[in-house]
């Protein structure tokens, strides 16, 4: 049996934060291997068009960018696995993942492995994304100028996009289960003055109607039980973010809602281990914040390496 | 060996042959669909001496999506001896592309 190959770095997600981990680690001369489940460039592969990632003046789409991060760091020796992590040891020496196509070995891992928008589980909401179901209103909000947009949910991030659209759309309706907002104070007065936001309280989405773009949505008072149709050109989910972190629970420390806990230098409670993007604690989720968290990893990493901490 | 585009005709002689075929049915403005094309490529050569990787246009091939039942892309189908043995539709990962046709191949 031949020695085992251990790699300088394993990134776990092929996203932004990722593969700009891959870049920095290859041209600093490590041995550095991503491992991906599907594809280059995580959430962003399904944003049609990224119009603040700066330098792109005319925009692009989200899975075109992805590609590109990924061929720049192959570019300089970066090498991708096509595997799902099934299984990590991220305090042995050096650290294991078990994976769908083998096991790999590194002496150092960066988690990539991002967040999901939580959905609201409904017929056909996976194939209407991008023809009327949205789950961010900062990237997809301009396709609604002028148009009826209704934001499913009550909390903070909820608020802002339905501030957000408020802005651009002609009416934005405000669909929230209970009869308050969970949105923290600061939301509230400017909701309420902003004129073209309706609230629809004690009510659910039942179902997306459709031909082939969303044409409404019925909703189900949760009070009364009653039914009704809402027409809308958009639906825009904002009920939260769901991290993917369940390998890595009882290894690493996480925050309440389950995101690694590490500051700027994207350092876990682990010597050697990383969080980088939207997987990380942090105030804003965005692909330029997701590269900056990737080169920030890499520097600490060969601090690591050289034998600093 | 790569996957091949496919249009009704060549894929009609490809089912006429010994290896099973597995289609991918796709269309250029489906998010998704490119999202699965990295893995499916790497699929096509590692399988490439137990199936023919085959992609499927359905703009440019409406009528056998339809006879094929394609309602939701992406789908991949795979055939034995020209007739429909599985489907998945929409794989979240290459290892589900893997669990499919370990289990459709076997059947």
């Amino acid at each position: 049996m031949g020695e085992l190959h251990v790699y300088d770095m394993i990134v776990v997600g092929g996203g932004p934060g990722g593969y700009t981990a891959a870049l920095y680690a290859a041209r600093a001369g490590l041995d550095t291997l991503v491992l991906e489940k599907l594809s280059a460039g995580g959430q962003m592969a399904l944003t049609e068009e990224i119009d603040n990632y700066p330098g792109y003046e005319a925009g692009i789409d989200g899975f075109t960018l992805g590609e590109k991060m990924q061929r720049q760091a192959e570019r300089f020796g970066a090498k991708t696995a096509y595997a799902q992590v099934e299984r990590m040891d991220l305090t042995a020496s050096p650290k294991v993942l078990e994976t769908s196509e083998s096991i790999f070995y590194a002496r150092t891992v960066v988690l990539a492995t991002g967040a999901d928008p939580r959905k609201l589980g409904l017929a056909e909401e996976e194939a209407l994304t991008g023809r009327g179901v949205a789950y961010c209103a900062a990237c997809d909000g301009m396709r609604y100028k002028g148009k009826t947009v209704v934001v499913v949910g009550g909390g903070n991030s909820a608020a802002a996009d339905a501030l957000i659209l408020s802005r651009i759309a002609e009416k934005v309706i405000l669909v929230h289960r209970r009869d308050t907002l969970r949105a923290t104070k600061v939301y509230h007065a400017p909701l309420m003055q902003a004129g073209n936001i309706e609230f629809r309280w004690n009510s659910t989405v039942t179902a997306l109607l459709h031909g082939d773009k969303v044409t409404g949505v019925r909703l189900k008072d949760v009070t009364t039980g009653a039914e009704t149709e809402l027409s809308c050109d958009g639906v825009f989910i904002s009920v939260g973010r769901k991290p993917a972190t369940e390998l890595v629970r009882g290894q690493l420390e996480l925050d309440r809602s389950g995101y690694i806990m590490a500051d700027e230098t994207t350092k876990t409670n682990l010597p050697g281990v990383y969080a980088v993007g939207d997987v990380r604690t942090k105030p804003l989720r965005q692909v330029v914040t997701a590269v900056a968290d990737g080169a920030t990893a890499v520097h600490m990493a060969e601090e690591y390496l050289a034998g600093g901490v | 060996m790569a996957a091949i585009d496919m249009n009704k005709e060549q894929l009609r002689k490809a089912m006429e042959g010994d290896k099973p075929v597995l289609v991918d049915f796709w269309a250029p403005w489906c998010g998704y669909c490119r999202r699965l094309g990295p893995a499916y490529e790497k699929i096509a050569e590692e399988y490439g001496d137990r199936l023919v990787a085959v992609k499927v246009n359905i703009d440019e091939e409406e009528q056998l999506a339809r006879s094929e039942g394609v309602e939701l892309i992406p789908t991949l189908i795979l055939y034995k001896g020209g007739k429909a043995v599985d489907s998945v539709v929409n794989p979240g990962s290459k290892a589900a592309m893997d669990q499919f046709l370990q289990a459709a191949l076997d059947s």
